[in-house]
């Protein structure tokens, strides 16, 4: 118990942050509950400076197994330290704020906001705790603790039938897919008989290649892995759930859910493969195809689309597939370790900047207003009065520059413009393919790898049509209504709301990346010291520790 | 060594964009074209450092920045006469764009010069880059502001017009990039030289092949080659004139001075000199594209309504020449390929603006509908008259050179030949008819202004806030420095082809005993044998 706090503590501060915010929102004082998300960003800031500031690694053992239950490594501390910042960011794009300023009726603070942010630093913990899981059973634990707070916060988000339909959907297909993950966990553990992921590793090191059952095992965890990255072809709830969702929750589903399907796939892909990271063809081919897919479909869908969270959600998908790319040049790198960290540490940049660049986007869509909900007379429209449609947002460049702005910073880093932390992002992720294709001497793995590169230059140049489409709405067409300027929401009033804060940060960030070298070159390192997921040169000390 | 002139370079445009955004709009044109001046002023100092290193043996102008960890790229600039006769038109240009923009851009004027100023950052970034990721990342960065500047300022079909260039250059540019990344990661270093060399001496042919595919995809749109043209009539016509003027002047010259500073070395040229045998298939290919691009461009422009459309085709017909020459791996293909590049911004450009100056008083520019200007618009005629004459190739200006030397360089050519030569030269002929052809209907004839049909001896009515009559001060002064330049360029061509031959050896790897050491090498004073 002594060693608990040291390791645990940020998941630790999030829980008790959570539990106090759940009373809070019982309070009837109004200022108490406005309190709710000042606390939650002030508990995740802590987070964020605390492991930025220690780098401390560690690990917690239980009583009953030698081998610890956590083991909190560079990795781990990477996962908190891109996952608290960007929950800061959330937590400013979730701030509730009069309807009058963002037109956004999300969230009030009359109900739910206490346990609106008290779910969000629940599911950021369960995050923290996949990330830092030396078990399977807990592994399992955190995915599922980082998903079912989404389910409530997706109904609860606004009070439209839409949103209720969306966490339904969501709530089923996560089900099922969990369903699917613990019928997978359920084999790992039959065939070896062990719990402990770094026991696993090390069994699997020690075993020539896998045998079917436990390749059955893996498919299946990477099934229930693929809902939660939204990997095709489990991404069909995308469109629905991120459409029906408040603009801030959508951004919260963009990232958060992602994040620990991506690191669970990292975590269990590096057992299986014992550490190496080679694993059998079939898992690569597999790896393959799923990139490919996932990219391809989440790009074509997304040009289909007319509503922008649609949009959004779908070249979220695609984003997937940009990972998966990477995912799939880690098992491809066979004998070469120093691609398989380049690869890795791409994968891990790309988290942290599509966190970053997405939940600009999702701002800006959160704060300008529907163009329906200028003309007063209206009720409360389907929408629930923020912009949701390429018609929504015509024009409304002009009169906001500064959102306008950003959203065109946002869209060009998600495309993958230079200048911008997501051309930063596709470019780490393609050089360690290219390098896979010039060193191997696999003919058919060089071409394979060749392709893989094409298709996902020819997804990025498919994604520009729509990303450019949105930035065009807003500063090449004119509103179809031009409403009287006292109506129309100053830019004033929307400038000083704390996700006007949100989106300033994460464009500052997306630019950061190349206005200011270190703070990239800091980021890649500390992603490059990442892909030391375990200390490798420890296992057997661990084991031969237990034996003393 | 670091020379704080070509940061400089970059610097003042980029200081003066951010700067107009806080300006009044009135001042902020002002100010836009001080600031493009002060740019102009600066590169020609770099020149004169340049020249004198030429002459004295001296080190080009060169800043090395830090390489950045992890990725492997730097900030590298560095010039030479090839790169130096580019950003000289292009800060030469960009002042007269900009004052060109004085009348005819009255909406978010600041924003619209805070975007000049950016493109004009972006584009001397890619001319002075000497790190190809440095080189991609400038290269790519022309497509937001010139996105905008069509967008929000161009014609009715703006919002298409600018989708579809961003659209085309950009899924041309991630190939590009996907090649850049390879070449950087093969060689360990994004530094340009060395990865020339690297791609010469170690890359395996059919992964050159591929390499260079990928470099061409980017290229090619932005030249444009013929299959992939469709974008450029529409973002001409439909680009603002200052739009217009730095698209045909400068943005295509990144195509063409990409295809000459890194597909070529990297994909074409052998480590021994000459050209790299698996690609002569390719170079017939491209060639071939060249020869349909000039004369059916040639043939589109000449059935055109729209001026501005007729001039956006003769582009796609001229652009066929420049890389014609390059293509033929000669001295004079390669020297008269550069020269088009500067002569087709010196002329073309202007073009575009005569036709602004046009719309800008009749608001058309259907061919049909303007008839004899030059009995009521002197000055304007003569212009008009002389930049198409020097777009056709009169000789004593400036475009007669840069044809007659890529025609001569294809015929002499150990890989072209007779066959495209004679096909190239049809293409002059025509370019002949279809320009003379809109001058003889626009200038000449009996007067008629748009809604005037009837009485043509009536003035046209003036507009509110348009210009009407002949030529104001202004637009003299925005068109006789080009036409001096289209003179000077006539009659002395060793201007430019004389120091560009030194840095055109050392990208065709000829190891010649003068050539040896190139930087170093003493320019060729003497005037051109050939010419």
């Amino acid at each position: 118990m002594i060693s608990l706090f040291p390791v645990l503590w940020p998941e630790l501060l999030l829980v008790l942050t959570a539990s106090a915010l759940f009373l809070l929102g019982l309070s009837r004082s109004p200022q108490a509950r406005q309190s709710a998300p000042i606390l939650a960003a002030g508990a995740l800031g802590c987070v964020f400076f605390g492991v930025l500031m220690s780098d401390q690694t560690g690990a917690l053992h239980d009583t009953v197994s030698s081998s610890p239950t956590f083991y909190i490594f560079h990795f781990a501390l990477y996962i908190k330290l891109i996952v608290s910042a960007v929950g800061v960011l959330l937590v400013l794009l979730a701030w509730p704020v009069g309807e009058d300023a963002t037109g956004n009726a999300a969230l009030e603070f009359g109900h739910d906001a206490g346990e609106f942010f008290g779910l969000m630093l629940l599911s950021i913990a369960g995050v923290f705790l996949v990330a830092g899981a030396n078990d399977i059973i807990l592994l399992f634990l955190g995915i599922e603790l980082a998903s079912i707070p989404t389910y409530i916060m997706v109904s609860i988000s606004r009070p439209l039938p839409v949103a209720q339909e969306a966490g339904v959907k969501y709530f089923f297909l996560g089900a099922m897919s969990a369903a699917l993950m613990l019928f997978g966990f359920s084999y790992l553990y039959g065939t070896t008989g062990l719990t402990k992921l770094d026991a696993i590793t090390h069994l699997f090191a020690a075993q020539n290649g896998m045998s079917a059952w436990q390749m059955l095992a893996v498919i299946f965890l990477m099934a229930g892995f693929a809902f939660k990255i939204a990997a095709v072809p489990l991404h069909v709830y995308a469109g629905d759930v991120y459409q029906g969702a408040a603009t801030p929750v959508t951004a919260f589903l963009a990232f958060v859910p992602k994040t620990s399907g991506m690191v669970a796939i990292i975590k269990i892909l590096y057992a299986i493969t014992g550490g190496t990271w080679a694993a059998p063809d079939a898992l690569f081919k597999l790896f393959w195809v799923l990139a490919i897919l996932t990219m391809s479909f989440g790009n074509v869908l997304a040009l289909l689309q007319f509503n922008i969270k649609r949009v959004l959600a779908y070249s979220s998908v695609a984003h997937t597939g940009y990972m998966l790319v990477g995912i799939t040049t880690i098992l491809a790198a066979g004998h070469h370790p120093e691609i398989q960290a380049e690869a890795l540490a791409g994968v891990l940049f790309y988290l942290a900047a599509y966190g970053i660049m997405n939940i600009g986007a999702f701002g800006v869509l959160q704060m300008l207003p529907a163009h329906h909900s200028i003309h007063s007379s209206h009720p409360l429209p389907p929408t629930g009065g923020a912009a949701e449609t390429f018609d929504d947002i015509a024009g409304q460049g002009y009169d906001h520059i500064a959102l306008g702005l950003a959203m065109a910073v946002c869209c060009f880093s998600l495309t993958g413009i230079p200048f911008t932390v997501g051309f930063l992002g596709k470019y780490l992720l393609v050089k360690p393919a290219w390098e896979i294709a010039q060193t191997t001497s696999h003919v058919a793995l060089s071409s394979k790898m060749g392709w893989l590169v094409v298709i996902l230059m020819v997804n990025a140049a498919v994604s520009a049509a729509y990303y450019l489409r949105i930035v065009a709405s807003m500063f090449l067409r004119h509103p179809e209504r031009k409403a009287p300027a006292a109506a129309r929401p100053a830019g004033a009033a929307l400038l000083s709301t704390p996700a006007a804060w949100g989106v300033a940060l994460s464009v500052a960030g997306t630019l950061a990346f190349f206005l200011y070298i270190p703070a990239a070159n800091d980021l890649s390192a500390r992603a490059r010291l990442a892909t030391q997921i375990q200390q490798k040169a420890d296992m057997p000390q661990i084991i031969s520790a237990s034996a003393d | 060594m670091s020379n704080l002139w070509l940061i400089m370079l970059l610097a003042v445009p980029l200081i003066g964009s951010v700067v107009t955004m806080i300006l009044q709009p009135e001042a902020a044109r002002k100010w836009a074209l001080f600031v493009s001046i002060a740019t102009f002023l600066v590169s020609c100092m770099i020149a004169l450092q340049l020249s004198e290193a030429l002459m004295n043996g001296g080190t080009a102008p060169e800043y090395a920045g830090e390489e950045i960890a992890g990725i492997g790229a730097s900030f590298h600039l560095g010039i030479d006469s090839i790169s130096m006769c580019l950003v000289l038109l292009t800060t030469f240009l960009t002042p007269l764009a900009i004052a060109a923009s004085f009348t005819a851009v009255t909406e978010r004027t600041r924003e619209y010069y805070a975007w000049m100023l950016a493109l004009l950052v972006v584009m001397l970034g890619v001319f002075i880059a000497r790190d190809l990721l440095l080189f991609y990342v400038f290269f790519e960065l022309t497509l937001v502001p010139m996105f905008f500047i069509i967008g929000i300022w161009g014609g009715p079909e703006r919002r298409y017009a600018a989708g579809k260039f961003f659209l085309f250059t950009f899924a041309g540019g991630v190939f590009t990039l996907a090649a850049t990344i390879y070449l950087g990661s093969k060689a360990g270093t994004f530094d340009i030289d060395t990865v020339v060399k690297v791609a010469q001496t170690q890359l395996a042919p059919e992964a050159r092949w591929w390499i260079l595919l990928g470099l061409l995809a980017g290229f090619a749109v932005k030249i444009p080659l013929f299959p992939v043209h469709t974008w450029l009539p529409l973002a001409h016509t439909e680009a603002p004139t200052a739009g217009s003027v730095i698209l045909a002047g400068v943005l295509l010259k990144l195509g063409t001075y990409g295809l000459l500073r890194l597909a070529l070395p990297i994909g074409l040229v052998a480590a021994d000199g000459g050209v790299a045998g698996n690609v002569v298939a390719l170079i017939h290919f491209l060639g071939a594209l060249c020869i349909i691009g000039i004369i059916y461009g040639a043939l589109v422009a000449w059935v055109q309504q729209d001026i501005k459309k007729l001039v956006a085709y003769s582009s796609v017909s001229h652009l066929g020449f420049c890389i014609l020459g390059m293509l033929a791996f000669n001295d004079i293909g390669m020297q008269g390929s550069v020269l088009y590049m500067i002569n087709h911004g010196l002329s073309t450009g202007a073009m575009f603006l005569v036709i602004g100056m046009v719309y800008e008083r009749f608001h058309t520019r259907d061919i049909n509908k303007l008839s004899g200007l030059a009995k009521k618009m002197p000055i304007f005629a003569f212009f008009f008259v002389f930049f198409t004459l020097a777009s056709i190739g009169l000789p004593g200006l400036n475009g007669f050179w840069s044809e007659f030397l890529t025609i001569l360089g294809a015929f002499t050519s150990e890989h072209l030949g007779i066959g495209y030569g004679v096909l190239a030269a049809t293409g002059v002929v025509l370019g002949a008819v279809y320009m003379l052809h809109m001058v003889a209907r626009v200038i000449f004839g009996p007067l008629k202004f748009p809604g005037d049909e009837h009485d043509t001896t009536h003035h046209a009515h003036p507009e509110p806030h348009g210009i009407s009559g002949d030529l104001n001060h202004r637009e003299i002064g925005i068109l006789a420095p080009l036409a001096l330049a289209v003179v000077l360029l006539g009659v002395y061509p060793n201007l430019i082809v004389g120091p560009i031959r030194g840095p055109l050896e050392h990208i065709m790897n000829v190891r010649t005993q003068k050539s040896i050491g190139i930087a170093a090498a003493p320019p060729h004073t003497s005037h051109q044998e050939s010419l």
